[in-house]
């Protein structure tokens, strides 16, 4: 989505909030529903068939399974306690049959989409390997925008019912509501039916603190978005296109830029969309919980994309973790091994298969499969480290608990990202590692004193606003990690307060956003995927 | 419960489980965690614990867990 997109956005969003407003208030609901399929549908055009296909098969597969668990609990009265076991299995089998389908056809349509193209350039490549030369037709078609979202939301839903944590939604509009909500379309976050679904039917009357609130949360996150990630876009997108001309420390430094540009643009654009919901009474799930306070890589990713997170530990780490293979995995390490290894080899186990998955969702390319595979070993490493570190504290008396160690723990973890980040951005496998060695080789600070850094598509003055904006980004999310939410106190605020924030952030956006003709336009960087 | 302490403070040495009343928001217990003790539970104690059992509310304290242990008994 561009700025000029934004632009239209904002008008999209003021009319749609104007006709809430005048219908009733149990019609609402459908208000939302028609702007989001009008919001989907001018953004996708013929594609909006995958999103309604994805919607039809979750909702009567859904229905199905809820039928099963119906049919099961009015006839186990009538039965006896054998019977009963022999019925529960069969309706157990029958349910995850529906389950398979809905899942098939809802992950089928997002990896024909996604990664199609990917498997057959491999299926060619092996077959040039062999000397046979054979042509694999490759797709045509652009991914569907939130396809990798809400495929998520239908399947988590589809478990959900299955598992009976609710019964199935018997109104298709309402499920339909739910998987294609404007504002999580772009980005997410990945929403839950339970928590999203009544709040999405209930009709919210208005309230002068929800759109204060929601419209400083849109402008702080165009502040982010505008200001400091498309800013700092230039000077990533300088380094990385020809990462061989520079020296370590510019490349060092375009790290850490793309590090803010990809925070500052995701988590800018989650502000906008939970701002646009709170306009309307619907709360999102946070999606972000201030990440670069981390102290340890793990915490990292309990702390960014938080959504993507707790779905992979829901549907994939907790079930890979608890099936019979990998139960069976566990009692067989601790006959053979230690303690620690028993508990250790299956949680790696299941730990591989989440990473891969995170990984791959990311993209259909090797290095995303390489992305996973690098927070897969981090973890693990700190999984084998823990133990001992532990013991040398203990012996040594060393307080782990310290400010210093905290701050010392940050650091590692911020350099940790910083090189997960560069991989996620180089182009191939091969220049993230050219890329990485660079520092090392080439340790020549003449760029920077030449002031070669400040000619990378931007000036001292895009320097400075962007340093100025992570300073107060870092002020906003420090005062927040101690307790203190800045944004729900000018909300909550004074009317004075309100006004002078909302036109600070709007001024700021307006004199200091990169747009315009000098500046070209950025998509944010998750929507691609 | 002297068993389930025992479990817990093989996965977790060094924490007071008897008095600790907020596990997952402290930090203390982990999705990793979590795994380890399940693992260790349902072969103690002979119950199935299944993924929707693994909810923060079931692993909050000792006495919720051993809770979910009893409600999987049932």
């Amino acid at each position: 989505m561009t700025y000029t997109s934004y632009l239209y956005f904002f008008v999209f969003v003021g009319i749609v909030f104007l006709i809430y407003l005048m219908v009733p208030l149990k019609r609402r609901w459908l208000v939302l529903l028609g702007a989001s399929y009008v919001f989907y549908g001018f953004l996708n055009g013929i594609m909006t068939l995958f999103l309604m296909a994805a919607t039809v098969s979750t909702f009567v597969f859904g229905k199905q399974i809820t039928k099963q668990q119906q049919l099961f609990q009015a006839k186990k009265k009538e039965l006896s306690k054998e019977e009963k076991k022999t019925f529960k299995a069969e309706i157990t089998q029958r349910k995850k049959l529906f389950v398979a389908f809905a899942v098939v056809i809802n992950l089928g349509i997002l990896v024909y989409l996604k990664y199609y193209n990917f498997f057959a350039g491999q299926i060619g490549s092996i077959f040039s390997l062999c000397g046979v030369s054979v042509h694999v037709p490759l797709l045509r078609l652009a991914l569907p925008l939130g396809i990798s979202y809400y495929t998520l939301q239908s399947i988590g839903y589809i478990i959900d019912v299955y598992r009976g944590k609710y019964a199935a939604e018997t109104n298709l509009a309402k499920l339909a509501l739910f998987l294609s909500f404007f504002p999580q379309m772009t980005e997410g976050p990945i929403g839950r039916y339970n928590e999203l679904t009544p709040q999405l039917i209930e009709g919210h009357r208005y309230s002068n603190e929800n759109f204060t609130g929601g419209v400083t949360l849109m402008l702080w996150g165009f502040f982010k978005k505008l200001v400091i990630s498309d800013r700092a876009s230039f000077i990533v997108g300088s380094v990385f296109d020809n990462y061989q001309i520079h020296t370590g420390p510019v490349i060092i430094i375009a790290v850490v830029m793309y590090t803010i540009q990809l925070y500052t643009d995701f988590s800018g654009c989650i502000d906008i969309m939970t701002g646009c919901a709170k306009m309307f009474g619907i709360e999102l799930a946070p999606n972000f919980r201030q990440p670069f306070f981390s102290k340890s890589v793990a915490e990292f990713w309990r702390r960014w994309h938080i959504t993507l997170g707790t779905w992979f530990k829901d549907y994939v780490f907790y079930p890979v973790s608890l099936s019979a293979p990998f139960l069976k995995l566990s009692k067989s390490a601790q006959k053979h091994f230690g303690k620690f290894l028993a508990g250790f080899i299956p949680s790696a186990a299941a730990l591989f298969v989440v990473w891969m998955c995170t990984g791959i969702w990311h993209g259909a390319a090797w290095k995303y499969v390489v992305y996973g595979l690098y927070y897969f070993l981090i973890i693990l490493l700190g999984m084998l480290v823990e133990p001992l570190a532990v013991r040398i504290c203990e012996k040594t008396g060393f307080n782990r608990k310290g400010k210093l160690w905290s701050c010392v723990c940050i650091v590692r973890t911020f350099i940790l990202v910083n090189i997960g980040m560069m991989l996620f951005r180089a182009d191939y496998v091969g220049d993230f590692f050219r890329m990485l060695a660079i520092p090392f080789r080439n340790w020549n600070f003449e760029e920077i004193m030449n002031s070669g850094v400040f000619y990378l598509g931007t000036d001292k003055h895009d320097f400075l606003v962007i340093a100025i904006g992570v300073i107060i980004m870092w002020i906003v999310a420090l005062l927040k990690e101690k307790g203190h939410n800045v944004l729900s106190r000018i909300t909550t605020g004074k009317l004075p307060l309100k006004w002078a924030v909302m036109i600070g952030l709007i001024v700021s956006c307006v004199v200091f956003g990169a747009y315009g003709i000098d500046y070209g336009v950025v998509d944010n960087i998750y929507a691609q995927f | 419960m002297e068993e389930l302490l025992k479990i817990l403070n093989e996965v977790k040495p060094g924490v007071d489980f008897t008095k600790e009343k907020d596990l997952i928001g402290s930090g203390i217990l982990d999705s990793l965690s979590i795994i380890q003790l399940v693992t260790k539970i349902s072969d103690e104690f002979d119950v199935e614990i299944t993924p929707l059992d693994l909810v923060p509310e079931n692993f909050e304290s000792a006495e919720t867990i051993y809770e979910m242990i009893q409600n999987a008994e049932d």
